[in-house]
């Protein structure tokens, strides 16, 4: 067997600290005995290195490997799937570690390196991952290095240096595929990693769903309006309506109704969202809004839905009509689902909503009585609501009254239909922090919010948030103030930044990192085919096929061109006339199947040629006697001396030799 | 004066036998006023080409068997007490002729070789505060073992670069040796050789080497040369400025020695061996001045043109 190079000393240890490197933006989502197995690799490499321990036999690497998979599906219950293959990967990438044994091997770490780098992108988008796995792909390069010199990878810096270097010179085409490089749909779909669907509303609510999500500070949208935003309280981002009550949750109409009748009044608002991947097909919008993006409609109850859910940050353009009227007239079945209730339970509340119905004959005094009721009792708005059993309306409205929107909402909806009003639940999002440039509304997860819309027979639907009655400062200004006083804000997040908004400075870093979190995902992650093509068309007008197909040429044209002026220096020579005139001389002998090494003199090379060419040998020498005297003896020649000189050589060559043409 | 150096050439030739190249280089050295140094094994004939050369050249010759025990005094003189006169008398070292020949200059310490170096170098001697100068013409030609031999102190760097040329002169060819080993023995020959040169002839030679022309065309290969050793990977040690003198020096006399009064790229390359070997150093072998191979690319690879 012939020896195979081994791995030096330098490029293990750069491949230890890659390794480590790549690893390092997996470990959120991997379990934690890969970091235990990754130690144990490591050290189990450095013992073979120093010649302690052997490399593991047959036997060996069979029961690693049956161990690795066998802990991958404990821990993610399964083998397949993107979750558990990236689990699968990364163990795998750990164990080619311990059975490495030459620069094959290495190299081939080395590209499931870069590989594995690429798969973290899978977990997390942000400006910060993409920055940090610079720094993986360069010590992986650096280890390149290391496994072709030696000598060089000994000293850390000028590797490190030269690594960079070598990115830096991919920058121009990363650059260009970025914006170039044709935007396909996914071929396949991919499951999404299991803690991606993470928290957000969902298509039923109880008040325990609500109290989950303000609990949580994760953005859910961001909202840049053309114009100045309207006030915060006027922010009712419509998620969906629930209008099916079975007595503990709100859930949406299982056969959504087709038609929609509405008619546009005053003044439109523009603005366009950026929303983050919720797993749900909903969008996020103010009423009553249109949307002209493929794939989005708008459903019975004003929503905006998109064929398939978010799975990646998506930019939308909306426009709203604040003041529009909608659903002048329901159809039978429409008012039946919206006065649907369960048909026990909540004998008092039903009780009350009888007595409300004989005093306020107009359905708009008695929503304004309830309305009014909610102001006028003792109600609390809190986030520490007590636990409530059976006829659960009937305990808050009467005894607890304390809870938030979800159950100020829910309650009041059963008590119009009670009443024999249609009514039903909103969800979505409430109000938002002003974001950079004024222009912007940020939404996060504790904005959640449920709200009112009730059936007017003349007016449409109208919305009302009953939360308004008892804690306006939750519409006003925000949860924060809502619950300043039991300090329930982010209680179980000890270390978000938005705890510390009192801190200008602390704030204003805060709101500098979620800009730039913005332009990373507006700019570079949602840049996709319809940016692509826009880009274009803005750059080369509407028909722009054949002139990106020339841009490109003449681009890549000029750009091979300087590269080519940069490498071979043609100002270079042409300087001297006299040696312009001998690399003639040396094409004409070319011709003949004679070429001139490079550290080949005029002399030797004359020589040379006139052994060769015994014919021709004094019109060589003549020629090079000439040159030699220009160049070296001082002599001055006339070019036009030299250049005769050239003349008579080539009229005493055949054009070919014959014989040695083809060489 | 071209008779009568392919005379000098032809005489030395017939006592070195098949040696042409070297001798060549070796005269070569003398006239661009260079010291040189002879590297090889033991029974080469070094010394009969010292020898021939101060024969040939009539130069007065001296020569210093450098061991272990040689002290500096013993190179350069030492002042002796006269009883008739009363006063110290400085007796003139080994080192007081035109040529000498110092044998196996690597088996003495640093100490006595480094006398015999700032000699070299100075082209004067300073021995108990007077200072006196050393004959005109002055030429050194140092043989060494290979530093492979048992006791020896390697020269240094520095001492190594004050020698214009390293030569190695190699196995006779087999025609060569047999002329020898049939003919007379070469040292029996050496008294009856006549000297061919004066000290003016040589003199004159001398001063017509440092006005062989330079052409601007051929610095610029000297410099792409040089420029090559300083920054190509494999070289652990680049030439030193003193290096490439050298080399413009050596080349002007080789081109003086085919009758040119102009130095050409051949030139250049014809002494660069000798010139560059013992002053490059190999990356992968920085222990070494093995730097044959290093020239060889440098012959092949810097464009002459």
């Amino acid at each position: 067997m012939t020896p195979t190079p081994g791995i030096p000393r330098a490029a293990l240890s750069w491949l230890l600290v890659a390794q480590a490197l790549v690893i390092v933006p997996h470990l959120g989502h991997l379990p934690i005995w890969i970091v235990l197995l990754w130690l144990g690799c490591a050290l189990w490499r450095i013992q073979i290195f120093r010649m302690r321990a052997a490399y593991p036999n047959a036997l060996v690497k069979i029961v690693l490997m049956l161990i690795a998979g066998f802990a991958v599906y404990q821990s993610r219950g399964r083998l397949i799937g993107l979750d558990a293959g990236v689990v699968l990967l990364v163990a795998a990438f750990i164990l080619k570690l311990v059975e490495m044994r030459s620069r094959r091997d290495a190299l081939v770490l080395i590209f499931l390196g870069f590989f594995v780098v690429v798969t973290a992108y899978l977990f997390e988008t942000g400006p910060g991952i993409a920055l940090f796995s610079l720094l993986p792909v360069a010590v992986l390069l650096a280890a390149m290095i290391g496994l072709q010199s030696e000598g060089q990878a000994a000293k850390p810096w000028p590797t490190l240096r030269l690594a960079g270097g070598i990115m830096l010179q991919a920058l121009p085409l990363m650059l260009l595929l970025f914006v170039f490089f044709p935007r396909m749909g996914p071929l396949w779909s991919l499951p999404t990693p299991s803690d991606r669907g993470k928290t957000g509303l969902s298509e039923s609510m109880s008040p325990n769903d609500i109290a989950e999500l303000s609990r949580s500070d994760e953005l859910v949208f961001r909202a840049t309006f053309a114009g100045t935003p309207p006030p915060r309280a006027e922010l009712y981002w419509r998620a969906m309506t629930l209008e099916h009550f079975d007595g503990r949750r709100w859930s949406q109409a299982a056969t959504p109704a087709s038609r929609v009748d509405w008619q546009k009044r005053g003044e439109p608002l523009r603005y366009s969202v950026l929303m983050q991947p919720s797993e749900q097909a909903w969008l996020f919008a103010l009423d009553v809004a249109e949307s002209d993006e493929a794939g989005v409609y708008r459903m019975s109850d004003y929503r905006l839905q998109r064929e398939r859910p978010i799975d990646r940050p998506l930019l939308y353009d909306v426009i709203s009509w604040p003041e529009a009227v909608r659903d002048s007239s329901l159809s039978p079945w429409q008012l039946r689902r919206a006065l649907q209730l369960p048909s026990q339970g909540e004998a008092r509340s039903r009780l009350w909503a009888q007595q409300l119905r004989k005093a306020y004959p107009e359905p708009e005094a008695l929503v304004n009585e309830v309305l009014a009721n909610f102001n006028r009792e003792p109600f609390v708005y809190t986030l520490r609501p007590p636990v409530l059993g059976e006829n659960a309306i009937d305990t808050f409205l009467f005894d607890t009254r304390r809870g938030f929107c979800a159950h100020y909402a829910g309650a009041m909806v059963f008590v119009l239909r009670a009443a024999g009003i249609p009514a039903r639940v909103v969800a979505g999002y409430q109000g938002g922090e002003p974001g950079p440039g004024a222009r912007t509304v940020q939404v996060r997860q504790f904005d959640a919010h449920a709200w009112v819309e009730y059936w007017h027979p003349q007016r449409g639907w109208i919305s009302v948030d009953p939360t308004f009655q008892v804690a306006p400062e939750r519409i006003e200004l925000g949860l924060e103030a809502a619950v300043a006083e039991e300090q329930s804000f982010l209680e179980d997040s000890p270390f978000s930044p938005l705890r510390y908004r009192q801190y200008g400075w602390l704030n204003q870093l805060r709101l500098a990192l979620d800009e730039l979190d913005h332009g990373w995902q507006n700019w570079v992650l949602n840049y996709q085919a319809t940016q692509q093509q826009g880009l274009f068309e803005r750059l080369l007008g509407k028909d722009f096929q054949w002139r990106l197909v020339l841009a490109l040429l003449i681009g890549g044209g000029l750009f091979l061109g300087a590269l080519a002026l940069l490498l071979l220096k043609p100002w270079r020579d042409g300087l001297d006339p006299a040696q312009r005139l001998h690399a003639q001389f040396e094409r004409i002998l070319a011709r003949q199947g004679l070429r001139r090494l490079p550290g080949e003199g005029a002399r030797s090379f004359a020589d040379r040629a006139a052994r060769e060419l015994p014919a021709q040998a004094a019109q060589i020498r003549a020629f090079s006697g000439l040159y030699q005297a220009q160049c070296y003896a001082g002599r001055s020649v006339a070019p036009s001396v030299l250049r005769h000189s050239l003349k008579r050589l080539r009229r005493a060559l055949p054009w070919r030799l014959p014989g040695r043409g083809g060489k | 004066m071209r008779n009568r150096l392919d005379q000098v050439l032809a005489t030395i030739n017939q006592v070195v036998l098949g040696k042409q190249g070297q001798v060549r280089l070796a005269l070569a050295c003398l006239l661009a006023r260079g010291h040189l140094l002879i590297e090889d094994l033991p029974g080469m004939g070094k010394t009969t080409l010292s020898q021939a050369l101060a024969r040939v050249l009539g130069l007065s010759y001296q020569r210093i068997q450098f061991t272990s025990d040689l002290l500096p005094g013993d190179i350069l003189g030492t002042s002796v007490f006269d009883r008739d006169s009363g006063q110290f008398i400085f007796h003139p070292g080994p080192i007081f002729a035109e040529l000498v020949l110092a044998d196996e200059i690597n088996r003495a310490t640093p100490k006595s070789q480094s006398a015999l170096l700032e000699a070299m170098e100075e082209g004067q001697v300073t021995i108990e505060g007077a200072t006196r100068p050393l004959p005109d013409p002055f030429f050194v030609i140092a043989t060494q073992n290979p530093a492979s031999q048992g006791g020896t102190f390697a020269l240094p760097e520095s001492q190594l670069d004050r020698f214009l040329m390293r030569l190695s002169l190699g196995y006779p060819a087999r025609a060569a040796e047999k002329s020898l080993l049939l003919g007379e023995a070469r040292r029996d020959l050496l008294p009856r050789m006549q000297p061919l040169l004066d000290h003016a002839e040589l003199a004159s030679m001398q001063a017509a080497v440092a006005t062989v022309r330079v052409s601007d065309a051929l610095v610029d290969y000297v410099l792409r040369l040089v420029e090559a050793t300083r920054s190509q990977p494999q070289f652990g040690l680049g030439l030193s400025p003193r290096g490439s003198l050298a080399l413009l020096g050596a080349a002007r006399a080789w081109a003086f020695l085919e009758g040119r009064d102009y130095v050409i790229p051949e030139d250049v390359q014809a002494v660069l061996p000798s010139v560059a070997g013992h002053r490059l150093r190999d990356q992968a072998d920085p222990g070494s001045h093995g730097g044959g191979a290093l020239v060889q690319w440098l012959l092949r690879e810097v464009p002459a043109l």
